[in-house]
């Protein structure tokens, strides 16, 4: 293994202005757990698991994969605006560019706020990390001049595919659609696999190649914690951050009705099952929290070695860490 | 023809008119969604490189390739020849195709050569490969500046870059793939 001190030095002053834009910018950092009772329900992701031994009773502990659960607990206890800075794990992806079982998650909460509000944070804080109004990367010049493009999905799959997500709601109706316009939907089992077999093959390739790009309004389905659109239910008030055609924060308009939350966690827990996955209790406290948020809240998680590979110009994420396990394991 | 959903990496399938080797495999969980696989694969014949995305338990179709051992044993610049390890057979195969694989060629260098239909159209490497450093600069420690590494030349006359500690006539090993210093070799 080399061990690049240089780089180690160039993360260590990114992470030190990404503290201090927080600071800044009024927010309490918060530490949050990374072994955790109850993690978040997300149907498709895999967990690591560990055993707590206390005198021969053994306790299921999970390493978290986001510390969304927790913060808006906090959110609950009238926090107000929040940061934390964390590692999460994600059992089941390793390999390629940018993934690393373990890595480090930012996430943050604005009271009196949607995702509108995030969006301009995000401009400003990759703004201010990057110290300069354009970067290079992989040889592709990016401009972060504000304001950033904003795509909804319904657009893209317009402008790339000629498709509405809208008018095919249905799994057939999207199905023969693509067919008709010979994109491949092969082992596709729902609308969803559909969605992503085309955003991932015909969409996100071209996704903030040349400025920061912001994909808004997904699909419901695709968005249990979030707030449904108030002009059209079928989507929701999440967005996700593209820089250089990779993925680097995903946000919400939170849901705080603890109602609708509850069935939404419910479903999850149902799909998890039939996808044979760990299945895990629902969060009473995190759902009774809710009930105590007083205002509209947004919140964001951002893959911070993802952000810094694309700020350091890195093409392999496991160039921003010391310890990568890609490398470790090889 | 033989159906599979196992993509991983060295698997050869037929795909859009061509056959293509898959060069990396990595399952990813989109945004909130399902399983995928995201691969790249090379053509094997023109050597384009493109990334497709599976769904996780797709069925693709695997390719009739054979691989044969083979030996590597000099080039004219424009093409580079190759030997047979059991027919003696000799063939050769131009520059473009080798590629960025010709830094880790050196004379009687073994490696696979892909048949399809009977005829060697491209080359693989050992995943990891040991070679002699031939010229580098003493470490200098505590030298931040360079980042922890300098440069090595190896016997193929191609320059990788190293730890500090490594010295003038040790054998490394080296992942043929990215060409990056793995660990010093035995």
């Amino acid at each position: 293994m080399i061990y690049d001190k240089k780089t180690a030095i160039q993360r260590n002053k990114l992470t030190k202005s990404l503290r201090s834009f927080f600071e800044k910018e009024k927010f309490l950092e918060v530490e949050t757990p990374i072994m955790v009772r109850i993690p978040g329900m997300e149907p498709h992701l895999n967990v690591f698991e560990t055993d707590l031994i206390v005198q021969n009773k053994r306790t299921k502990l999970f390493l978290n994969h986001s510390p969304e659960l927790q913060m808006k607990k906090l959110l609950g206890a009238d926090f107000g605006n929040i940061f934390t800075l964390t590692k999460t794990f994600r059992n089941g992806e390793i390999g390629g560019n940018t993934h690393n079982p373990e890595f480090t998650m930012l996430e943050w909460y604005r009271v009196k706020a949607d995702y509108k509000n995030l969006m301009k944070d995000c401009e400003k804080l990759v703004k201010t990390l990057a110290g300069k109004s354009q970067i290079t990367y992989q040889n592709n010049k990016i401009d972060l001049k504000t304001p950033w493009e904003k795509l909804s999905c319904e657009e893209l799959f317009q402008k790339y595919c000629k498709i509405s997500l809208d008018q095919n709601r249905t799994f057939k109706q999207l199905k023969n659609v693509a067919k008709e316009k010979n994109l491949d939907t092969n082992f596709c089992k729902d609308w969803d696999d559909i969605f992503f077999k085309i955003f991932l093959n015909h969409i996100e390739p071209h996704l903030g190649k040349t400025k920061p790009t912001f994909v808004y309004d997904y699909p419901s389905t695709q968005a249990a914690l979030a707030k449904k659109s108030s002009k059209n239910p079928f989507f929701a008030e999440r967005f996700e951050l593209y820089i250089g055609g990779v993925e680097i924060a995903n946000a919400f308009s939170e849901l705080t009705d603890p109602k609708e939350q509850k069935t939404r966690l419910i479903e999850e827990q149902k799909m998890r099952k039939k996808l044979k996955k760990t299945i895990f209790d629902i969060d009473g406290e995190f759902l009774a929290s809710l009930e105590s948020i007083q205002h509209n809240c947004a919140g964001i998680a951002l893959g911070v070695d993802r952000l810094f590979m694309i700020l350091m110009n890195k093409k392999n994420i496991d160039e921003t860490l010391l310890f990568p396990l890609n490398k470790i394991l090889n | 023809m033989a159906m599979t959903t196992d993509i991983k990496k060295g698997l050869a399938i037929n795909f859009k008119n061509g056959t293509w080797l898959v060069i990396e495999a990595q399952f990813v969980n989109p945004g909130k969604g399902g399983a995928f696989t995201r691969a790249k694969i090379r053509n094997l014949k023109s050597n384009q490189v493109i990334e497709y995305t599976f769904k996780a338990g797709e069925s693709v179709d695997e390719a009739d390739i054979n691989r044969r051992k083979c030996q590597y044993m000099y080039n004219d610049g424009a093409n580079f020849y190759f030997m047979d390890n059991d027919t003696y057979e000799q063939f050769s195969l131009s520059s473009e195709i080798i590629g960025t694989d010709k830094r880790f060629l050196t004379d009687g260098i073994s490696c696979y050569a892909m048949h399809i239909d009977g005829v060697p159209t491209s080359i693989e490497l050992p995943p990891k490969m040991d070679f002699k450093v031939v010229t580098t600069t003493p470490g200098i420690k505590g030298d931040t500046a360079t980042g922890g590494s300098k440069d090595a030349t190896i016997e193929t006359g191609a320059t990788i870059k190293v730890p500090l500690f490594v010295k003038e006539g040790d054998m490394i090993k080296i992942n043929t793939e990215d060409g990056s210093y793995v660990s010093k070799a035995n």
